[in-house]
């Protein structure tokens, strides 16, 4: 037998929370605006975590800033200096439509594909997707897997930080309330790998992750990330090209420590995330 | 019906017809409840129980009282009304003792929503919590609490219903067919096993929403989502001591409702605002969590069946125990119970048989009807126990079916006897199985297993359904012609998305001659202005309502006739008539047009007869019989629609995941009326079916809380979960009161496949699996003997739902 | 209150509007633009679908505030001229509406899904639709008729044609 982890969801409502709505025209002026009311602000640009967390009484801001008005924080860029760059506004379908996400980033556009709904991604941030900080997030596994920073700014000044670090726990991450995040750079050690991801779903339709994994072969190293199997999404150690798949799953059961919960249990988790790191070893190319 | 109305050369029924609704949903025109206002209307929002079980302490709602804007606020203390369609046992809002979680505890009328919503919220409710029950097996147990201890005083339904006071037992419905006992002493073989399914919610894309107006004098309108006016009149009048006529329900357009409007919802709740806001029409709109926790569910059961079958394959005895959860309330539950119990053995001869289901009070958000109305639910039993009979006898599945299958001459549980014209199972179950190449693989199917490594495995289900109403379900259509000889139908069958008006207006049309284009359907019904029907529900509409029709046709027909034989100085019995004219049939030139009839014939020198035209036709079910109570014989069955399901499924045997390759539909539907809307139903009940087969269920956690009330947790399917392949197919065999031969199939299509899903996994894996859904963890655990996941209600000892028991030893 | 300007179906509307509105409850309880539809209120059913300067969205997940400026399309400016749309038509043809409840952000989701793709796949179909809760029809005859439409001309000969 399993037992079950969670409290009932609060009761949701249409969207009746009042708030103010802030637009600001440049990076500086949002940046002394949280400054000053950083703690009463939620930052947003999708905002399809944003609104379902007010409207199911998870927040309660006084103020949403809207960061799409800030107009330097769309593109997503790539030089071979720097790597991948992907702007806190650049939506999901917009990585999936880029061509060089396609051609040297490809595990990043096959998570990106199965992340909830195309209207949803017409909306939902690749940024947005990290910040949230969710343990089941899709882009966080791959951008784990591919090595990722994130740039932080605020009036103190900007600030870079690992994406493994950044995320701190279920839904918390590093950033402070006078902070934003303007990018992340996914960075140039591991473009053209080869990579896959799979994901457990309760149907064949869209569905969060019930568990999933990341796995990239850019050699001589085997990246393998982790999603829905831990308070945060976990990457393993690097392993060698020729590393046993058993060694792998080894690892994997180590550092995950999936729950039982109203999805799946915590062993049939354990379960796929065996199956998954073994046939995504057989199926992604060297 | 069938036999006095002409068939040759029909021109509008049976032919591709356009849905006469879809162009104004297809430009957002057609106005739902959802979308309407009304002058001076408030909105309203519900406090709802955090608890499964608790008394209540107090309620203060000073606080809410103090805010702006607010208009009404009520609570459960200060209403003394009950209301109950079968069993009078629910308050409008909880008094003294919340009984499941989500039950509404207080409600509020503001001028905006976030007023009522920072009201409600300020609302302050002390609660002492008690110990719930939650699984109807432990309600059973002597010293369980009792969910209502006062169930002695409540009134009920004495001709068709048996609570027991002082237990948790809302219902006890019993039937006694030959002798049982003797009949399992000459068994070959007995085989006895549990099946369970949770509960499961109708998810209807609009929630359930109300308007209402208590206006002075009493006199009361409403605007529903709801699928039955004149039973939500009904109930509403009684439980307010209000008369008939102070009361009108209005039903507009309606976003989908599967049964879950068909009795009365949120409307008394909103009508006490109203009347508290001095009047003014509030309007509540349920959100889509709480369509699952403050409007009811489909039940949850655990069904228990034992077969004896002699040496040659044949049931000779059955032992069918139904355990119906009801949650807090009886509400329909207590009748699906009743309408499963009589039909519980499926489309088979079964010679001797006992039954006893029983509607078991819990403390959890309550039942109520659901397409299929308890057969979804007991046929997954049914039909994989079908299975496991045949293999544990050693005979194929479909062979053991068709062997067993009810044919002429056949009785039914209750008694009834079987003929040519109830339908033909054993058609539908071979033109399944010949439409999914039942008896094996083919080269191709074989080449796929090879390249996707996936296993192949394939079902054939049976499924039987009658309409659960009561013997005296009646229904009328009145039909009006208008001044240029077009016709508007009026009748109170909700059209909510399926189709049935479209069917009626072919009907019409087919009768009375006239092309299509000359019928409508007055799209929303009003109980003051249209006549009655009992309810939209039971998939009864098209045969009641059909047959209405037909005779509101017949009579329109009539009296232009009489009014043409004046006219042209004719017997009524030498006329004739086209789409546009009656006239002499000796004469064919001593004519009068129906336009010169429409409202009144007036002669060259003004003098005038007859007057609007007018056609009633009013139906009821002929020859139904309550059944005994004892013994459950008698004639409960206004049709019976039979059916199959073919399903391919692949399996992958490591991690239990699985495809769904193709699904075959078949239906003994009498006649088709409209082929488009019969695929329709088809698909779309077996998608719902697929659904509830694949992933749907209510979870709760051990103190009864709900923990899935949204689509982030209950998944419906998506465009992505239809099978690969589809079809629908009807067979033909005619009705003989159904309008052109026809019965209903609106709620067929759910029925079995569940089953059918269990059974090709089984064939392809050999996974046991005897709960619903069939979660892909669930194929996993059962392929590799695990212990069975049982979160339904977790720690459960009973197991509501397990996945993977041992197979039971066979009695043999 | 804040003063938005929003252009919908080619038709310009100014209001001040709430700032915690919704785009969905701005059209529906400000404009009386009630053809969008509400089936969950968070980005799960597609019930709101809308087109908001040329991508489909979810309307209940959008500020009305965002909308300043924009140009929206919604179900009331899709049979243009009083035409049904190749796609409403293809709807209405097969039997692709039951409830309707669902219908508006469907046509709505197809019909960017045919712009942005002329000739979809079946699972390019699925795709685009598959946002969009459907409870009544399994589906099936909605991917019929966006096939069919797909396939249209656009002339009376074309959609007769798909039609038969």
């Amino acid at each position: 037998m399993t037992r079950l982890r969670g409290a009932p969801e609060p009761k949701a409502v249409p969207l009746l929370h009042e708030f103010s709505y802030v637009a600001h025209r440049s990076l500086d002026e949002l940046l002394s605006f949280l400054a000053h009311h950083g703690d009463e602000t939620q930052v947003f640009s999708g905002g399809t975590d944003l609104f379902v967390n007010i409207r199911a009484g998870l927040a309660a801001p006084r103020y949403v800033a809207d960061l799409k008005s800030v107009s330097d924080l769309h593109e997503i860029a790539f030089n071979e200096r720097e790597g991948l760059s992907i702007g806190a506004c650049a939506t999901v379908n917009e990585l999936i439509a880029n061509d060089t996400v396609r051609d040297r980033y490809a595990v990043l556009r096959t998570a990106a594909e199965q992340l909830a709904t195309f209207q949803l991604r017409n909306r939902a941030t690749v940024v947005g997707n990290i910040v949230t900080a969710s343990p089941c997030g899709d882009m966080t596994s791959p951008l784990l897997c591919l090595g990722t920073d994130v740039v932080l700014v605020s009036v103190r000044g900007e600030r870079r930080v690992p994406l493994g670090e950044f995320i701190t726990g279920v839904k918390t991450t590093q950033i402070a309330t006078d902070e934003i995040v303007t990018r992340v750079i996914v960075g140039t050690g591991r473009i053209d790998a080869a990579g896959g991801y799979r994901k457990l779903k309760r149907i064949k339709g869209h569905d969060l992750g019930v568990v999933a994994v990341a796995l990239i072969k850019s050699m001589p190293a085997v990246r393998v990330a982790i999603s829905s199997a831990a308070p945060t999404p976990v990457l393993l150690p690097e392993f060698g090209a020729d590393a046993p798949v058993a060694e792998i799953q080894a690892s994997a059961q180590a550092a995950i420590s999936p729950i039982d919960d109203v999805r799946c249990t915590a062993e049939y988790r354990r379960f796929m995330v065996d199956v998954y790191i073994r046939r995504l070893m057989e199926e992604v190319p060297a | 019906m069938l036999e006095n109305t002409p068939v040759a050369e029909l021109k509008n029924v049976g032919r591709k017809t356009d849905r006469i609704d879809s162009v104004v949903k297809l430009t957002g025109e057609a106005t739902y409840v959802s979308d309407m206002t009304l002058p001076g209307m408030l909105y309203a929002r519900v406090k709802a129980s955090p608890h499964a079980r608790a008394r209540i302490v107090s309620i203060d709602t000073s606080r809410a009282q103090a805010l702006s804007g607010v208009r009404a606020i009520v609570t459960g203390e200060e209403l003394d009304y009950r209301l109950g369609l079968y069993v009078v046992d629910k308050a409008i809002l909880a008094k003294g003792e919340v009984r499941h979680f989500g039950e509404a505890v207080a409600a509020v009328a503001a001028d905006t929503l976030e007023i009522a919503k920072r009201a409600v919220d300020l609302i302050d409710v002390e609660y002492e919590e008690l110990e719930p029950v939650l699984h109807p097996l432990e309600a059973l147990k002597e010293d369980a609490p009792l969910v209502h201890p006062k169930l002695g005083e409540y009134s009920y339904m004495e001709a068709a219903f048996t609570p027991k006071p002082g237990t948790n037992v809302a219902n006890h419905t019993k039937l006694r067919k030959g002798d049982t006992e003797r009949a399992f002493e000459a068994c070959e073989w007995t085989i006895e096993r549990t099946y369970t399914n949770p509960s499961v919610q109708h998810v209807p894309m609009e929630t359930h929403v109300a308007i209402v107006q208590w206006g002075h004098d009493d006199e009361v309108s409403i605007w529903s989502s709801a699928q039955s006016p004149f039973t939500l009149r009904n109930l509403f009048c009684t439980a307010f001591g209000l008369s008939h006529r102070n009361v009108r329900v209005q039903v507009p357009y309606v976003g989908g409702g599967f049964g879950g409007k068909a009795g009365i919802g949120i409307e008394p709740l909103v009508a006490v605002l109203s009347r508290k806001a001095g009047g003014r029409p509030v309007k509540l709109t349920a959100t889509r969590e709480e369509e699952f926790s403050l409007l009811p569910c489909r039940s949850q059961l655990t069904y228990r069946i034992k077969t004896g079958v002699s040496k040659d394959g044949k049931i000779l005895a059955q032992e069918l125990t139904m355990y119906w959860d009801s949650g807090a309330y009886a509400d329909y539950a207590v009748n699906v119970t009743r309408a499963s119990g009589y039909s519980a053995g499926g489309p088979y001869d079964i010679p001797n048989a006992k039954v006893d289901a029983y509607t078991i009070y819990t403390n959890k958000p309550f039942g109520t009807a659901y397409r299929g109305f308890g057969h979804v639910e007991f046929f997954w039993g049914l039909e994989r126990h079908m299975d496991l009979v045949a293999e544990a006898i050693g005979m194929e599945p479909l062979e053991f079916r068709l062997l067993n299958a009810l044919k002429p001459g056949s009785t039914t549980l209750t008694g009834e006897k079987i003929t040519a014209n109830t339908g033909n199972i054993a058609k539908c179950l071979q033109t399944a199985a010949d439409s999914i190449g039942y008896r094996a693989l083919t080269d191709q199917e074989k080449a796929r297993e090879k390249a996707t490594g996936l296993k192949i495995g394939k079902a054939v289900v049976g499924l039987h359904k009658a309409p659960a109403m009561p013997p005296f379900t009646a229904t009328t259509v009145i039909l009006k012609m208008n001044e240029d000889a077009t016709v508007t139908a009026n009748l109170s069958l909700v059209d909510y998305g399926q189709g049935t008006y479209t069917s009626i207006a072919q009907i019409i049309a087919e009768r009375l001659g006239f092309p299509l284009e000359r019928v409508k359907i007055a799209f929303e019904s009003d109980t003051d202005r249209d006549p009655y029907d009992w309810q939209t529900v039971a998939s009864k509409g098209l045969l009641l309502s059909g047959n209405a029709a037909i005779l509101a046709a017949e009579d329109l027909l009539k009296n232009a006739y009489e009014v043409a034989a004046q006219a042209l100085r004719a017997n009524t019995v030498d006329l004739a008539h086209d789409g546009e004219r009656i006239y002499v049939k000796h004469h064919p030139d001593s004519a009068v047009t129906f336009r010169q009839l429409a409202i009144g014939y007036a002669f060259p020198d003004g003098n005038s007869i007859g007057g609007p035209l007018v056609g009633v036709g009013r139906y009821i079910a002929q020859g139904l019989t309550h059944l005994d109570k004892e013994t459950g014989q008698g004639l409960p069955a206004l049709d019976w629609t039979y059916g199959a399901h073919g399903m391919i499924v692949e399996v992958d045997r490591e991690t239990g995941e699985y495809n769904v390759l193709k699904v075959v539909s078949v239906f003994d539907v009498g006649k088709v009326i409209n082929p488009d809307a019969v695929r329709g139903q088809a698909i779309g009940g077996m998608l719902q079916g697929l659904g509830t087969a694949v992933c749907e269920g209510y979870i709760y956690d051990r103190k009864g809380h709900l923990l899935n009330p949204s689509f982030t947790d209950n998944k419906i399917p998506t465009a992505r979960d239809l099978p690969f392949e589809v079809e629908a197919i009807a067979i033909e065999t005619p009705q003989i009161d159904g309008p052109y031969g026809a019965r209903g199939v609106g709620e067929h299509s759910m029925i079995g496949v569940a089953a059918a899903l269990g059974n090709a996994i089984q064939h392809a894996t050999g996974a046991q699996l005897t709960h619903m859904p069939i979660r892909y963890e669930d194929v996993w655990r059962a392929l590799g003997k695990k212990e069975p996941v049982d979160n339904w209600i977790t720690k459960s000892p009973y197991g509501s739902c397990r996945s993977a028991p041992e197979i039971q030893k066979y009695d043999c | 209150m804040r003063h938005i300007t929003v252009t919908i179906n080619g038709e310009r509307y100014e209001r001040d509007v709430a700032e915690h509105r919704t785009l969905l409850h701005f059209l529906r309880d400000d404009l009386g633009l009630t053809g969008t539809k509400e089936g969950c209120g968070a980005g799960e059913c597609g019930a709101c679908t809308i087109i908001m300067d040329g991508r489909a969205v979810n309307s209940c997940l959008v500020l009305a505030m965002e909308a300043d400026g924009a140009a929206l399309e919604t179900i009331e400016g899709a049979a243009a001229g009083g035409e049904l749309s190749v796609i409403q038509q293809a709807f209405h043809d097969h039997h692709a509406v039951q409830c309707g409840y669902c219908t508006p952000g469907m046509v709505m989701s197809a019909t960017d899904l045919l712009r942005r793709n002329p000739n979809p796949s079946r699972e390019e179909i699925i795709d685009g639709i598959e946002g969009n809760f459907c409870r009544c029809t399994g589906y099936q005859q909605i991917i019929e008729a966006i096939e069919a439409a797909a396939g249209a001309t656009g002339t009376a000969a074309g959609k007769e044609a798909d039609h038969a």
